[in-house]
């Protein structure tokens, strides 16, 4: 099978599990949801405070979850399932990327699921051409997808993963929360976006170089 | 069993030399804005570039480590990076209380250079925790030197912020084009560093050293005295 297509199977295979489990479209995204309405009660009833302060309580509330996403148990092999994907050649780099692939397709539809709720719940003043923001926006999911995916194969079969790998992702991530939120920000005062976009596909691509490089080695220690 | 001779003779030239560079920071001349404040800068300064170069040898020794795969290339990643933590550690407090009685605030996120290297120590305190996530040295090792060769990418976000964007925080003093500080404020600060990194490097090899010791100690409670561990790897130090 050739390297794409092994991307592609592992992809398929990660989001039939998550169909059958449904453990981010039942679990993840309703917790999510909590977590957004849970700001404004803590914030009080200023709503203009509350109304300025939702883009940025949506992407805290994405990043902290996107680690919910990557570490959820349907994407989580055992030592005998993963000696066996070794055993069939399947390429580590492949493994990763369909992993990752099959995460940020997830992130995908937990950010398409909250932001509206972020609107209804914040009502923020949203820029004229905030659409453009969602360039940015798609890409720093793909960059989370890539760096949720590297810390939870980091560390896989771990007693502390749970706890563990959300500390290695957030500081690691905080080049494309900046990217993302910022260029929202940008089109609030009539600038471009594009700075922002090139912060979160440096990082982006950054981050799948890494992956390329360590995959093999990210296997060999976590059989 | 007391630490070896050289080990000893270093730890004792680092005190020296802490002393020394305490006289220095003590005697150099204040800033004229800054007043008293400017020599929290001799400690701060150098406890920032040595976290970097703490972190620079966790990931030389983490490629070490995956090329030898050597106990020894572990410990060393290990122990440097347990002490970047505490010279970030010192920078932070450092520079927080330069920040207090300066800029009239301990902490300030407009300040790129203060949020970087907040979110570096955070970084190595993953890394520190993910080696005791396993009892297994070899195990811990082989995902800690990744992670060690991931996170030092943190290293140079943190020291070019102040260029990359608008802050409190100043530009560099020292720069290839030249020095923009006095020469006797200069002198101190290069004394500091220079003591700093007696310390850095008397720390880390007692470290080593103890960790080696920790490490062939539990080989012995498994195995009992009178067995002789199984050996898993060649060369091991």
């Amino acid at each position: 099978m050739r390297f794409w297509s092994q991307v592609r199977e592992v992809a398929r295979r990660d989001l039939l599990a998550e169909q059958r489990a449904g453990e981010v479209v039942s679990i993840v995204i309703p917790f999510g949801a909590v977590a957004l309405m849970a700001f404004p009660l803590a914030l009080g009833i200023d709503s203009a405070v509350i109304s300025r302060v939702g883009p940025a309580v949506f992407w805290v509330v994405t990043l902290l979850f996107t680690m919910q996403i990557a570490l959820r148990n349907s994407a989580s092999d055992r030592p005998a399932h993963r000696a066996v994907l070794a055993l069939l050649g399947v390429d580590p780099l492949a493994r990763l990327l369909g992993r990752s692939l099959a995460s940020a397709v997830l992130i995908g539809i937990f950010m398409a699921v909250l932001f509206p709720l972020m609107v209804l719940f914040y009502t923020p003043d949203l820029p004229r051409g905030w659409p453009a923001a969602l360039i940015p926006a798609a890409l720093s999911g793909i960059g989370l997808a890539e760096v949720a995916t590297l810390a939870a194969e980091l560390t896989a079969g771990l007693r502390t993963r749970s706890t563990l790998a959300p500390l290695i992702v957030a500081p690691l991530a905080i080049p494309l929360l900046i990217g993302a939120s910022q260029a929202m920000e940008s089109l609030a005062v009539g600038g471009s976006i594009l700075p922002w976009v090139v912060l979160v596909t440096a990082t982006d691509l950054a981050l799948a170089v890494i992956s390329a490089l360590i995959a093999r080695p990210l296997e060999e220690a976590s059989l | 069993m007391k630490s070896p001779t050289w080990i000893r003779i270093l730890q004792l030239t680092a005190a020296a030399a802490l002393a020394f560079g305490l006289v220095a920071a003590l005697r150099a001349p204040v800033d004229a804005f800054q007043g008293e404040y400017s020599r929290i800068m001799h400690v701060h300064v150098p406890s920032s570039w040595l976290a970097f170069l703490a972190f620079g040898v966790t990931a030389l020794a983490s490629v070490m480590w995956r090329v030898r795969r050597t106990r020894r290339w572990d410990r060393l990643a290990a122990s440097s990076a347990e002490l970047g933590v505490l010279f970030t550690a010192l920078s932070l407090l450092t520079g927080s209380i330069w920040g207090g009685g300066v800029w009239g605030t301990y902490w300030d996120w407009a300040d790129p250079r203060m949020a970087t290297t907040a979110l570096m120590f955070f970084i190595y305190l993953g890394y520190l925790a993910l080696r005791r996530t396993t009892d297994d040295p070899q195990a811990a090792a082989s995902r800690a030197s990744l992670l060690g060769i991931i996170a030092v990418i943190q290293v140079p976000l943190v020291y070019f912020s102040v260029n990359l964007f608008r802050g409190l925080h100043q530009g560099q003093s020292i720069r290839p084009d030249g020095v923009t500080m006095p020469t006797e404020m200069l002198m101190a600060m290069l004394i500091n560093l220079a003591a700093l990194t007696i310390v850095y490097v008397a720390l880390l090899a007692s470290r080593v050293h103890l960790m080696g010791r920790e490490e062939g100690r539990e080989a012995e409670a498994v195995a009992g005295a009178g067995v002789v561990a199984p050996r898993l790897e060649v060369g091991d130090a």
